[in-house]
């Protein structure tokens, strides 16, 4: 992905391969791909969260923590990013793809 | 936990029943120590209880010797750390190189694994398909058995639809055609009442910690006597060190190191809840749930029930998709704000997933259990009815 003048380079899945390349403008490019055309207050308000707790713990949050956490419950978050929690907003956060059982 | 409706009974129990608890902690506090290595009061007390959780479950799955009055050898009830460990041993221990394995496309990846390695060294493997609802034709069973088939190796059910085999045709089949018969217990033992004898199971493997209600780290493999797996772990048994090699009888063969102590005390309380419980009265209940919500499910429109619908034949674990939804992420609304705990994904089991058509995704899968009640499955239903309504907006 060419944010700017600089390559990003996405897994298959579009996560960050090296979140710590992160910005603004990486998240905004992100999240046009999400299909998202504007990052709103809530948005930011979601992926500032979750990079706030990856960098503290190096892991993605659990949802529900997160949901009580910002006072929102899980069907806003999947307004916001039609993804979920998961494959869309820790996408937007720039963190690499979090394991699930498939 | 305080507001969570736990619906993911296949993947382990939970609660667990306090005395299970108590067991445990009681092991702890008043004799936990190693059998076998001494022959001090506390060691031979734990030795007593290893040996007569053995008994335990050996009788519970050969109920029709018991009756008869005759003994089934306690030591050919093996203890290992889970279901899977025990079916690694079997498979192990019955095929080689050239040999033929029959099994099926509903197994969990604890079986399907196993045999493609076993493939992948030079033997041969058959993956009979069940019929549209998940059952198995025993005729089908017949067919894949070839001169060299060493082992016939199936779920009794499966971890996906809750579908249920009939253990006695299948059996009948495999004895007439002088193939052992393994059967993956993970999701029946303690839910169904299964004889051994009357089934012509070779091996039976099972887990402990799902409804036979024990701690994580416990499972097994109970050995007809008229069969034997030969051994592919190797080690102390705290009796012979002299010897160089293993010990070839009896537990021993299949056992090696020292065993989940604590965890086989928690199992043996956990057997003896179910059979003061009743095994019948516990699956009358989950399936009188189940019943409600399969019922309530099906009503939804965009709701899709994979599998059979049949209450008879079955345990209480249902698997769904809802229309326009990525399953995981039914999982997570419903946790999130309904509280609702299931399963997603595809289980471990991929056969079955792509015979019903849900791959790559899988399925929503819910799995009733004893502490479950008619108010959690009224709030899972309206979480799937409230979710389902969304995308229809």
């Amino acid at each position: 992905m060419k944010v700017g003048d600089k390559d990003i380079a996405l897994d298959k899945d579009g996560f960050m391969i090296d979140p710590e390349v992160w910005n603004d403008a990486v998240a905004r490019a992100i999240a046009m791909d999400e299909g998202i055309e504007a990052m709103t207050e809530e948005h930011w308000k979601v992926v500032n969260f979750i990079r706030e707790y990856w960098k503290k713990t190096g892991l993605a949050p659990a949802v529900r923590p997160m949901c009580q956490e910002l006072n929102v419950n899980v069907r806003q978050i999947y307004k916001l990013f039609t993804s979920g929690p998961a494959r869309g907003a820790c996408r937007v956060a720039g963190l690499p793809k979090p394991d699930g059982c498939v | 936990m305080d507001g969570i409706i736990y619906l993911d009974n296949a993947a382990t129990s939970f609660p667990k029943p306090d005395v299970v608890h108590d067991t445990v902690r009681d092991f702890y506090s008043k004799y936990g120590v190693n059998p076998g290595r001494t022959g001090c009061d506390l060691a031979l007390k734990a030795e007593q209880m290893i040996h007569g959780t053995r008994k335990g479950l050996s009788d519970f799955f050969n109920q029709s010797i018991v009756d008869a009055g005759k003994v089934k050898d306690p030591n050919r009830l093996v203890f290992t750390m889970n279901a899977t460990m025990s079916l690694n041993l079997i498979i192990n221990g019955c095929v080689k190189p050239g040999d033929h394995v029959v099994t099926t496309k509903l197994e969990h990846n604890s079986v399907i694994r196993p045999v493609n390695h076993k493939v992948r060294a030079g033997s041969e493997a058959t993956f009979v398909a069940p019929d549209v609802e998940g059952y198995l034709d025993p005729e089908s069973i017949r067919k894949g058995i070839k001169k060299n088939t060493t082992l016939v190796i199936i779920n009794h059910a499966s971890n996906v639809t809750g579908v249920v085999q009939d253990l006695e045709a299948i059996g009948k089949v495999c004895a007439e055609a002088g193939v052992p018969l393994a059967v993956d217990c993970a999701q029946t033992a303690g839910v169904i009442p299964i004889d051994m004898t009357k089934c012509n199971i070779s091996f039976l493997s099972f887990t402990g910690h799902k409804g036979l209600y024990g701690p994580t780290g416990t499972g097994g493999i109970c050995v007809a006597d008229n069969a034997t797996i030969k051994g592919s772990i190797f080690g102390g048994t705290g009796v012979r060190s002299a010897d160089p090699y293993h010990l070839e009888e009896y537990p021993y063969c299949l056992e090696a190191g020292t065993l989940n102590l604590s965890g086989i005390a928690g199992l043996s309380a956990g057997l003896k809840w179910i059979l003061g419980k009743g095994i019948d009265s516990i699956y009358h209940h989950e399936m009188e749930l189940m019943g409600m919500l399969q019922e309530g499910l099906a009503a939804i429109e965009g709701v899709k029930i994979h599998g059979t619908r049949n209450l008879k034949k079955r345990v209480a674990t249902l698997s769904i998709t809802v229309a326009g939804y990525d399953p995981s992420d039914v999982g997570t609304i419903l946790d999130v704000d309904y509280g609702v705990q299931s399963r997603t994904g595809m289980q471990c089991a991929p056969l079955i997933h792509e015979h019903h058509g849900t791959t790559p995704r899988g399925t929503i899968r819910f799995s009733v259990g004893p502490f479950n009640t008619k108010e959690h499955i009224e709030t899972a239903i309206r979480g799937v009815s409230e979710i389902a309504a969304d995308r229809r907006k």
